[in-house]
């Protein structure tokens, strides 16, 4: 259900003009899983992290947390997230709407150097809410405008400060 | 003295915007840092945008 998640909130974000955009799905990534953190590095998804001025991120929520995987994926980057605007898309069949993978990825998302935006996309009851092709059967997504407005601002606001105010004050 | 790096993309002087700490990877790392980690000072081009760090000093 996360996957059709994924691709509703990627044709909102199409709807808006001047936004460039990709989905990565963490499950196929050549990333492997004998080794941790940057020393697993995929050098394509590096590459997409560097050039991305924000990310969502479309997580389902397992027992209360986030996919392992998810996690792993995550950590294989650092200095390509470093004052990133970045939201969170929680996915759950029960009726929270993957808020406490949201609350559990939050102190994860502060450590890897992302600023996280206020606002949240919950989709709840997840299996209800996509068709047998994956589209969106109801307004699951009402936060979503809120959600896009706020990441795009924060995206803009920290591509500003990462790119002409330095660490520290002028020289 | 402030730390500078030139993007490896387009050769621009990149903007040093955060010092940040990340786990060591290496025992010797490990054992020589007094926090915890190594912290590498992270920089962005303001002509391509790109993203590039390098270790920082612990007395810098």
């Amino acid at each position: 259900m996360s996957e059709h998640a994924a691709r509703a909130v990627l044709a909102e974000i199409q709807k808006r003009p001047g936004i460039e955009t990709e989905l990565i799905d963490a499950a196929t990534l050549p990333i492997p899983t004998d080794e941790a953190g940057e020393a697993a590095k995929s050098p394509a998804f590096a590459e997409a992290m560097n050039r991305a001025d924000a990310i969502v991120l479309v997580a389902p929520e397992y027992n209360r947390g986030y996919p392992g995987l998810l996690k792993h994926v995550l950590d294989t980057n650092l200095h390509e997230y470093i004052h990133k605007a970045v939201g969170v898309v929680g996915v759950s069949s029960g009726i929270f709407g993957g808020a406490r993978v949201i609350d559990n990825l939050l102190p994860v998302l502060r450590e890897l150097g992302l600023v996280t935006i206020f606002w949240d996309v919950n989709v709840n009851n997840a299996r209800t809410r996509f068709d047998e092709n994956g589209e969106l059967v109801d307004d699951a997504f009402l936060s979503i405008d809120k959600f896009l407005d706020e990441l795009v601002w924060m995206a803009e606001t920290l591509r500003h400060g990462r790119e002409r105010v330095t660490l520290g004050g002028p020289a | 003295m402030r730390p500078q790096m030139t993007c490896p993309k387009c050769g621009a002087e990149m903007n040093h915007q955060a010092d940040k700490l990340r786990e060591p990877t290496t025992q010797e790392e490990a054992e020589t840092s007094r926090l915890g980690g190594i912290v590498i000072a992270v920089f962005a081009c303001p002509s391509c945008g790109w993203i590039a760090s390098q270790p920082l000093r612990e007395d810098s």
